[in-house]
C-alpha cells in the first residue's frame, strides 16, 4: 500500500501528540511529583511510535520505542524523576519532533538520533533493580506492536491483577458536599492506577484544582482485576458518592486504533464505554479554501440574481421569482456562514506551542517565569492564525527577555522573584483581541524620548511620548538595534516587523507600558478575512471598498472646522485634530473625472489611538464583501489589502485602514 | 538561438499593433473578450488593471503599451475591439498554492490563428527594428498565407506572414514582481 498520501496527515497527528508532550512535559517540570504527566507522555509517545511504525518509519519508531521505555519505567518507579530526567525528555521530544520532520520530508535517514544512548542510560538506572521482571522488560520488543502498554507489578497489588488486560471504563462521582473535591478524586486516581493504567481520564487532573471542577471524573483503566475489588478500592478514597465500572468492552487493540485517525476506525458497535467519540474528521486546508471562493461567487451571482428580478418583475415578471430570489438569497448566506465556521480555529492550534518556548528562552537567559494563557478557545480564521504565529514568537521573547527582570533585580524591587507572563485571546465586536503582557520593567520612555529626538524621529520641543508615539518610535525599523535602546529596554526588536504582519491581515498593534510595572502589546485582529462588511466609496468614477471594521464615523467636509496638521488638511472633530487624506489625490484620479462634487463626505478611520479622515466623492452603499488577493503589479500603492467582485461583475480594490492611518 | 523546448510546441499567433506575435498554446489558458478592467493606482501604465474571471482576479497587461509603444500614434482600436489572453507564466517567487504560476490577462488586438511548429520555420532572429531583442524567443514564418496577412497577394515571403514567438516570462515577469 502506497502510504505516501497519509504522510501529510501522519504529520500533523504526530505534531498533535508532540505539542501534547511539551505541555505535559512542562506540567510534570512544574510539578515533578505529579503523577498525572508521566501516563499521558507514555501514551503520546506510544501513539506516536504506533502511527510511525504503520508508516514504515523505522528510526521514528525506535526513537519512540526507547523514550516510551523510559517513561514506563519512569510511571512503574512512581518515583519523582530529577530534572535531569525531565530535560532529557525535553531534548527526547525536540528529537522525536525533528525526526518525524525529516521522516515526513523523506529524508529519515538525516535524523538525528543522538540522544538515543543518553534515553538507554537513564531507562537502565530506572530500572527497578530487584525485579526479575524490569529484565524482561527490556527485551527488544517489536515496535510496531501495539499491546505493550503496561505489564508490571505496582507492590501493593497482586501481579495477576496488573496484568495487562482488558480496559474498564470507569465513573466516579464525589459527594457534592465533600469540602475537597479536586483532593479526593487525585486520591481516586492514585488508587485507580494501582490497578493499572489509566487512559482518557475526564477532566484532565488539572482540572481537579480548579473552582469549576464538580467532583465528577471519569477514565478508562487498564486492568484484570474484579470490577467490585476496583469499585472497593476507589471507595477508600473517601467522599466517594458513587463507582460505576464498566464492562470490560474494549481492548487494546481497539483503543490503539481509536487514537490513531490514519485509520479512521470508528469504535466498533458504538464502543460500550468508551464515552463519546469525537465527531471531527480532518479536512485539507485547500478545500476549505476553494470552498471559500465558490461561496464567495455564489454571493456574487446572488446579487446578479436579485438585480434581474426586480428589473424582471418591474417589466411585469411573474413575482415568483422574486420569492425564487430571497430563498436563494436565504440559503446562500446560510451555507456562507457555514464555510465560515468551519474555517474558524481555536487559537490554543497556535498557542499550544508558546509555554515551551517562554520556558526556553527563560532558561536560557536566567529567568523565572511563569506563563499563563487564557481565552484558548478563542476562535480565528485559520489563514489568520497561521500568520499570527510568528509576530507572537517575537512579542513573547521580548517579553522575557527585555521585559521580566532577573529574579535577583525583582527581589531587590520586591517583586515576586517569578516574572508572569499572560497571553490573552478575548473576542470583541468584530474583532478578536490578543495581549501579550508581563509585569516587568516597563518601557523608559525618557530615554526612548531621548533617543528618538537625537535620531530625528520626533521633535525637540515633544516633552513626552503617548503609548501611540511610543509605538511608533520602536516600531521603526532598526531603531532598537541602537546601543542605547538595547540597554535600556531593547523593545523593538522585531517590533516592526510584527506590525508589518499584522497590518497586512488588517490589523493593529497597541502598546500599553509603565515603568517599573510592566508592558503590554495588545493586537486586534479581523476574525475571518474572507467576508467583511465594507462601505462603497466613489472616488471620481472609480469605487472602492473599505472595511466597517475600523470605520469610526463619517461627516461631510466643510460641515467641521478645518485646519491643517504638520503641513495635510485636516479637520477639527470634537477637539481632536484628525488629518485628511484625499482620494482622489492619494489614488491619482484627479484627471479621470470632472471636478469634485461640492460635498463630499469625510470617512473617519480609526486604528488605536490613530485616526485619518478619508475624503471621497460619494458613498454608494454599504455591504457584504468576499475579499480576495490579487497579484499586486511593481508599484501598486501600498494602501490595499485585497479586492472583491461587485454586483456587476466588475473588481474594486479594498482600501486597508492601516495602510491609510 | 531557438530554444528547445519549441521544437514541439504549438503557437497561438495574436497581432498587437502592425506585428504578429506568438505564445505557446500550452501557456495560454483561454481567450476572452475584452472584459472591463479595473484600475489599480501606482501599477505602471502597462498594467491596464484588474479584472474578474470567473470569480478570480486577473491583472491584465495592456498588450499595446507593452510590445508596440512606439506605435502610439497609430489609432487605436476601441477599448472593447480585440481580446484578452488569460496566460499562465512561471513566476520566480511563488504564489500562493506553490505552483510557481501566476495567471496574467494580457490585451490583444486580434488573434489570428494557432500554427503547429513543424508547419513553420522558425529562424532565429534576435535583432528586428524596433523590437526588444530580449523579449524574441524566435522568428516564425507562417508557410500558408492567409489571416493577418490577408490578400498579402500569395507572396509567402511578405514581411506580413513573420511572428515573433515572445519570451512571456521576460515580458511580464518584471511587471508582477512586487
Amino acid at each position: 500500500m502506497d502510504l505516501s498520501q497519509y504522510a501529510e496527515l501522519f504529520l500533523a497527528e504526530s505534531r498533535e501528540h508532540l505539542s501534547a508532550c511539551n505541555q505535559l512535559l512542562l506540567e510534570w517540570e512544574r510539578n515533578p511529583a505529579a503523577l498525572q504527566p508521566v501516563g499521558g507522555l507514555f501514551r503520546a509517545v506510544h501513539t506516536i511510535k504506533g502511527m510511525a511504525a504503520t508508516m514504515g518509519y523505522g528510526r521514528v519508531a525506535d526513537l519512540a520505542h526507547r523514550m516510551e521505555n523510559l517513561l514506563d519505567q519512569l510511571r512503574r518507579g512512581g518515583k519523582t524523576p530529577s530534572d535531569e530526567i525531565i530535560q532529557l525528555l525535553f531534548r527526547a521530544t525536540d528529537a522525536l519532533e525533528k525526526s518525524v520532520t525529516v521522516a515526513v520530508a523523506g529524508r529519515e535517514r538525516d535524523a538525528d538520533l543522538s540522544v538515543l544512548e543518553a534515553i538507554d542510560d537513564a531507562a537502565l538506572q530506572f530500572r527497578p533493580a530487584a525485579q526479575p521482571s524490569g529484565l524482561a522488560r527490556l527485551r527488544p520488543e517489536p515496535a510496531p506492536a501495539p499491546a505493550d502498554e503496561p505489564s508490571s507489578s505496582a507492590p501493593q497489588v497482586s501481579a495477576d491483577a496488573t496484568k495487562s488486560g482488558p480496559t474498564r471504563a470507569v465513573h466516579v462521582v464525589i459527594r457534592p458536599e465533600a469540602p475537597l473535591k479536586g483532593g479526593r478524586a487525585m486520591l481516586v486516581l492514585k488508587k485507580a492506577e494501582r490497578f493499572g493504567a489509566v487512559h482518557r481520564l475526564q477532566p484532565p487532573s488539572a482540572a481537579f484544582e480548579s473552582d469549576d471542577f464538580d467532583g465528577r471524573l471519569e477514565f478508562e483503566l487498564e486492568t484484570s482485576a474484579a470490577p467490585s475489588d476496583i469499585e472497593q478500592a476507589l471507595r477508600g478514597a473517601g467522599d466517594v458518592e458513587r463507582v460505576v465500572v464498566g464492562a470490560a468492552a474494549i481492548d487494546e487493540a481497539v483503543i490503539t486504533t481509536g487514537e490513531i485517525p490514519v485509520t479512521g476506525a470508528p469504535n466498533p458497535a458504538g464502543g460500550a464505554g468508551g464515552g463519546a467519540r469525537s465527531r471531527h474528521i480532518r479536512v485539507d486546508l485547500r478545500r476549505l479554501d476553494t470552498l471559500m471562493d465558490l461561496i464567495g461567487e455564489l454571493v456574487t451571482e446572488r446579487g446578479r440574481l436579485n438585480d434581474l428580478a426586480a428589473r424582471w418583475i418591474g417589466r411585469g415578471g411573474d413575482p415568483e421569482i422574486d420569492d425564487v430570489a430571497i430563498q436563494i438569497s436565504r440559503l446562500s448566506a446560510d451555507l456562507q456562514n457555514e464555510i465560515i465556521q468551519a474555517r474558524m480555529t481555536p487559537v490554543w492550534q497556535v498557542f499550544d506551542r508558546f509555554p515551551r518556548l517562554v520556558r526556553d528562552v527563560g532558561r536560557q537567559l536566567g529567568k523565572q517565569v511563569s506563563f499563563r494563557v487564557e481565552g484558548k478557545e478563542i476562535e480565528l480564521d485559520r489563514e489568520i492564525l497561521d500568520e499570527l504565529g510568528d509576530p507572537l514568537v517575537h512579542l513573547l521573547r521580548n517579553a522575557v527577555d527585555h521585559g521580566i527582570e532577573p529574579p535577583a533585580e525583582r527581589k531587590r524591587l520586591k517583586k515576586n522573584p517569578e516574572g508572569e507572563i499572560v497571553l490573552a485571546a478575548v473576542r470583541e465586536r468584530s474583532s478578536v483581541a490578543i495581549s501579550i503582557s508581563d509585569d516587568g520593567r516597563g518601557i523608559d520612555r525618557a530615554k526612548i524620548l531621548e533617543k528618538a529626538k537625537r535620531e530625528g524621529v520626533v521633535g525637540p520641543h515633544v516633552e513626552s511620548l503617548s503609548d501611540d508615539q511610543l509605538l511608533r518610535v520602536l516600531a521603526r525599523p532598526g531603531f532598537s538595534t541602537a546601543e542605547a535602546v538595547t540597554s535600556v529596554s531593547g523593545r523593538g526588536v522585531g517590533i516592526d516587523v510584527a506590525m508589518t504582519r499584522i497590518r497586512a491581515l488588517g490589523g493593529s498593534i497597541e502598546i500599553r507600558t509603565q515603568a517599573g510595572k510592566g508592558t503590554a502589546f495588545v493586537l486586534r485582529l479581523p476574525v475571518t478575512l474572507a467576508i467583511v462588511r465594507a462601505l462603497i466609496a466613489a472616488v471620481g468614477q472609480e469605487r472602492y471598498a473599505l472595511p466597517l471594521t475600523y470605520v469610526a464615523e463619517t461627516v461631510e467636509y466643510g460641515t467641521t472646522p478645518t485646519t491643517t496638521m504638520e503641513g495635510r488638511d485636516a479637520i477639527v472633530l470634537r477637539d481632536r485634530v484628525v488629518p485628511l487624506v484625499d482620494l482622489r489625490k492619494l489614488l491619482g484620479t484627479n484627471g479621470a473625472a470632472a471636478s469634485p462634487p461640492p460635498r463630499r463626505p469625510v470617512i473617519v478611520l480609526e486604528m488605536g489611538e490613530r485616526r485619518v479622515g478619508i475624503v471621497v466623492d460619494g458613498m454608494l452603499s454599504q455591504q457584504e464583501i468576499v475579499v480576495k488577493g490579487f497579484d499586486a503589479p511593481q508599484g501598486t500603492l501600498p494602501v490595499f489589502s485585497g479586492a472583491t467582485i461587485m454586483g456587476d461583475g466588475v473588481p474594486a480594490l479594498i482600501l486597508d485602514a492601516a495602510g491609510l492611518v | 538561438m531557438i530554444d528547445g523546448s519549441l521544437v514541439s510546441a504549438r503557437l497561438l499567433v495574436f497581432r498587437v499593433g502592425t506585428l504578429a506575435w506568438a505564445a505557446e498554446v500550452d501557456q495560454v489558458r483561454e481567450i476572452l473578450p475584452r472584459l472591463p478592467t479595473t484600475r489599480i493606482p501606482g501599477a505602471p501604465p502597462v498594467v491596464a488593471g484588474l479584472v474578474n474571471v470567473r470569480g478570480t482576479l486577473v491583472t491584465v497587461v495592456e498588450g499595446w503599451r507593452a510590445l508596440a509603444p512606439t506605435e502610439t500614434s497609430q489609432p487605436r482600436p476601441p477599448e472593447d475591439a480585440g481580446s484578452t489572453l488569460i496566460l499562465e507564466v512561471a513566476s520566480g517567487n511563488g504564489t500562493k498554492d506553490g505552483s510557481g504560476k501566476k495567471l496574467v490577462g494580457f490585451t490583444v488586438d486580434e488573434v489570428i490563428d494557432m500554427v503547429a511548429v513543424g508547419d513553420t520555420t522558425l529562424e532565429d532572429r534576435g535583432g528586428l527594428p524596433g523590437v526588444d531583442p530580449t523579449l524574441v524567443r524566435a522568428v516564425g514564418r507562417r508557410n500558408r498565407p492567409g489571416g493577418a496577412g490577408g490578400g498579402a497577394g500569395g507572396g509567402g515571403e511578405s514581411g506580413k506572414d513573420l511572428f515573433i514567438v515572445l519570451d512571456l516570462a521576460a515580458l511580464l515577469g518584471p511587471v508582477l514582481t512586487t
